[in-house]
């Protein structure tokens, strides 16, 4: 009896073990720090099938592993468009994210992109991003990248792309629209390793250039 | 009789009051006068098809068309200003050898306002002997630059024709004043009824000319001729009987030739005076485009949004700078006609509550002329003109690298410094205007771009053009718009090489869908469309409008075929 029941006791610990360390590390609420609504209510009445629901109702609580922090504040941005016109691309990372007048960078209409160098590779566990939210807004294929290679040529990944058509030929996303809100928009990079960040935007529904408030990258740095 | 005699007085008396002839050569006036009239051009032609079209742009665009492809114009009273813009489009879609709505094009309806942009410009040349040279290549250069100016000039809208016209009335009653002859009452009737044929607010700007020309003539003039014009003219007496009915007969022609489509449609013309119980309901009440009676002002003087700021004050101070000389007892006959205008005008125009940024074009263009006086009346302070106003030949340049000027030498650097203060006022009010028609003509952050249609709706024609260049149908694709009036246009202008483009206000009246290829709804009719149309069609929304949304549903085979040419 008692060989049977140790004989037992290691089987349930040995099928046991591998779901423990599937397990990952624990997780805790990712804590941010929003900034304040610029327009009253959230346009619920909008909708297409092509645009996530609008809920009028703020964005659930976001776990990440314990250790996370925010890697990319004041870190270095690049830009496909080098010279913003108005505001300076280092706004990108300097943690205002109020939607007002002089809290933006507006950069060149079309397809362009800016990148955030956080220094060193890191298993990253949420990119939020803010475009521009004192007015209902919807911007333009909307792709997020990860990579190691400061050009994007290799080890690329996506973890986001709402770009439906390959308007910006970086291949068909199955993601979709939605409309900036102060509370910006969340990317799940699922753990996934890089240095640098880019976000691609091709204009948005009010007119053909593309904004930043914020990037906020978070993540734990690989050792 | 009174008349009478006032033009036996007036006959051959007339010589053009004289106000700074010799603050400007003749050689630099006309450089100067060559360089703003190129600006204008160039500010008002270049693009002309970049900025999207506003829906009020689209909507005479394609009345325009209906006028081109049939011939017939019918006056609308319940939602359309006069019909001189349609007419005054035909020879300019012909000259570019576009006979049908399908073939116009941006440009050359654009084309049309942006001429009358730049003959606003000549029109004040047309003051040069009245106001004297540097006022008028003042005056010219300001209006060459001005955003608000530009702006409208490159808009498919009645304003940039009427502030033509308004100004015109003004110079035309303003002769009149100064010499009340028959041709000129007639000249002053034709005006006032080409003014009326454009637009209904003729209602304010002729009565303001009126009363400039009349309270100027009452005011003691200054010195020069115009004094001994003031003093030979009786201004008590008023006009004669038959300058009245002349000018009157001429204003009331032309308007009832052009309200009546030229005589096709006669009820035109009383069409256009029952229209205006609408404009007075419109004018006083308090819809969505009411506003303080300083709207236009801080429009003008400051306008700040999204990190861009607009702002025309430096002409609203050089208008001040005229008011006060020509409210002097040195100002003439003309610098009053045009500064009582210019504030008789603002005045009007900022009372009535109904505002659209477009409405100020007409008053504004008097306080653009004025700021011109203004300018002049810096240059030439007080005391520099002699007994006759004149401003001396030659000024006082003694030793301009003095480091401690005489009163001789600032009065003669007086004239740089107001003309590189000058200099610089227009290169930023030509930067903005470049700004305001070309980088952020359609931005929500222009002042001026009032409630405008978004370049992303340019992407949603883009879709349907390439959709229908896939299906079997090409131009004759089906195409169903539900949507209201308001959310329609520019839709037809844009959909106007299409044949087959139905529009309905409810989805309940669009049906049925089956066999329609692309349907394009407002956002109120999105949720009937989508249970009735399943997922056999896939959707995409487009910005119309700042938080004015248009969802399009393709059918989804088409669609795929679509996508397979993207991949």
């Amino acid at each position: 009896m008692r060989i049977h029941t140790a004989v037992v006791t290691i089987l349930t610990v040995a099928m046991l073990a591998p779901l423990q360390a599937g397990q990952g590390p624990e997780k805790e609420e990712l804590k941010l720090k929003l900034p304040k609504p610029m327009f009253i209510g959230t346009p619920t009445n909008i909708k297409s099938a092509n645009l996530e629901v609008v809920t009028g109702k703020s964005r659930g609580p976001f776990m990440v592993p314990i250790g996370t922090k925010l890697l990319s504040a004041k870190r270095p941005v690049k830009s496909s468009d080098p010279q913003p016109v108005i505001g300076e691309l280092e706004m990108i990372t300097d943690g205002e994210k109020e939607g007002g007048d002089g809290y933006f960078v507006e950069i060149a209409p079309g397809k362009q992109w800016v990148q955030v160098d956080l220094g060193a590779s890191s298993a990253l566990h949420a990119i939020l991003a803010w475009h521009y939210h004192s007015q209902a807004r919807v911007y333009r294929d909307v792709i997020v990248q990860v990579s190691d290679d400061k050009d994007f040529l290799k080890g690329v990944t996506t973890i986001f792309n709402n770009d439906h058509d390959n308007t910006s030929g970086l291949g068909i996303g199955k993601d979709k629209e939605y409309i900036e809100v102060a509370e910006g928009r969340l990317f799940d990079p699922k753990g996934i390793r890089g240095r640098y960040v880019r976000l691609y935007a091709n204009g948005n529904t009010s007119n053909d250039l593309n904004h930043y408030v914020e990037i906020e990258v978070y993540g734990t740095p690989v050792k | 009789m009174m008349g009478a005699g006032l033009m036996t007085r007036s006959r051959g008396m007339f010589k053009p009051p004289y106000a700074g002839h010799d603050a400007v050569s003749r050689i630099r006036f006309a450089a100067l006068v060559g360089v703003a009239l190129v600006l204008a051009l160039g500010l008002r032609v270049v693009g002309l098809d970049h900025r999207p079209m506003h829906h009020d742009e689209a909507n005479q665009a394609v009345k325009f068309g209906v006028l081109l492809e049939t011939g017939e114009y019918t006056y609308d009273r319940t939602d359309h200003h006069g019909p001189t813009l349609y007419y005054l489009t035909l020879p300019v879609a012909l000259l570019r050898g576009q006979a049908t709505l399908a073939s116009l094009d941006a440009r050359t309806v654009r084309l049309v306002p942006a001429l009358f942009g730049v003959g606003l410009l000549l029109l004040f040349l047309s003051l040069t002997s009245r106001l004297g040279r540097l006022a008028v290549a003042a005056a010219v250069l300001l209006a060459a630059v001005s955003p608000a100016l530009v702006y409208y000039s490159r808009f498919y809208i009645q304003e940039s024709i009427f502030a033509f016209l308004a100004v015109a009335c003004l110079v035309a009653l303003g002769r009149y004043g100064e010499r009340p002859t028959l041709a000129a009452a007639v000249t002053a009737g034709v005006c006032v009824g080409l003014a009326y044929a454009t637009k209904e607010t003729t209602v304010i700007v002729v009565p303001a000319a009126v009363a400039a020309v009349a309270v100027a003539r009452h005011l003691p003039s200054g010195p020069g001729g115009h004094r001994m014009a003031a003093r030979m003219m009786d201004s008590r007496t008023w006009p004669p009987a038959r300058h009245l009915a002349a000018g009157g007969a001429a204003a009331l022609a032309i308007a009832w030739l052009f309200f009546s489509s030229f005589g096709s449609h006669p009820d035109g013309f009383v069409d256009s005076i029952r229209a205006f119980g609408l404009f007075f309901d419109r004018g006083t009440g308090t819809g969505s485009h009411s506003q303080p009676w300083y709207h236009y002002l801080g429009l003008l003087v400051w306008s700040s949004s999204g990190g861009v700021v607009w702002t025309e004050a430096a002409i609203l101070v050089l208008a001040i700078a005229g008011l006060v000389s020509a409210c002097r007892a040195t100002g003439s006959y003309w610098q009053r006609v045009v500064a009582l205008y210019a504030v008789f005008a603002t005045l009007a125009f900022s009372l009535v509550s109904y505002k659209t940024p477009w409405n100020l074009l007409p008053f504004y263009a008097g306080v653009v002329l004025l700021a011109g006086i203004g300018a002049q009346a810096l240059v030439t302070p007080w005391g520099q003109t002699n007994r006759w106003g004149q401003i001396p030949r030659r000024p006082m340049i003694q030793k301009p690298w003095a480091l401690t000027p005489s009163a001789g030498q600032r009065r003669a650097l007086t004239p740089w410094l107001v003309g590189a203060v000058l200099v610089a006022v227009c290169a930023h009010l030509g930067w903005q205007s470049w700004q305001a028609s070309l980088r952020d003509g359609a931005d929500p952050r222009n002042p001026y771009a009032y409630l405008h249609t978004s370049p992303d709706l340019l992407r949603l024609v883009q879709r349907v053009t390439d959709l229908a260049a896939l299906h079997g149908d090409h131009d004759r694709m089906l195409v169903r718009v539900v949507a209201g009036p308001y959310e329609q246009w520019p839709l037809p202008w844009y959909l106007r090489r299409m044949t087959r483009v139905g529009y309905w206000p409810r989805a309940a009246e669009a049906g049925p869908f089956d066999g329609t290829p692309v349907l394009i709804a407002s956002q109120e009719n999105v949720p009937a469309l989508e249970a009735a149309l399943g997922d056999r069609y896939i959707s995409e929304m487009y910005g119309l409008r700042p938080e004015v949304f248009l969802t399009v549903f393709i059918e989804r085979g088409l669609w795929e075929r679509y996508l397979a040419t993207r991949r």
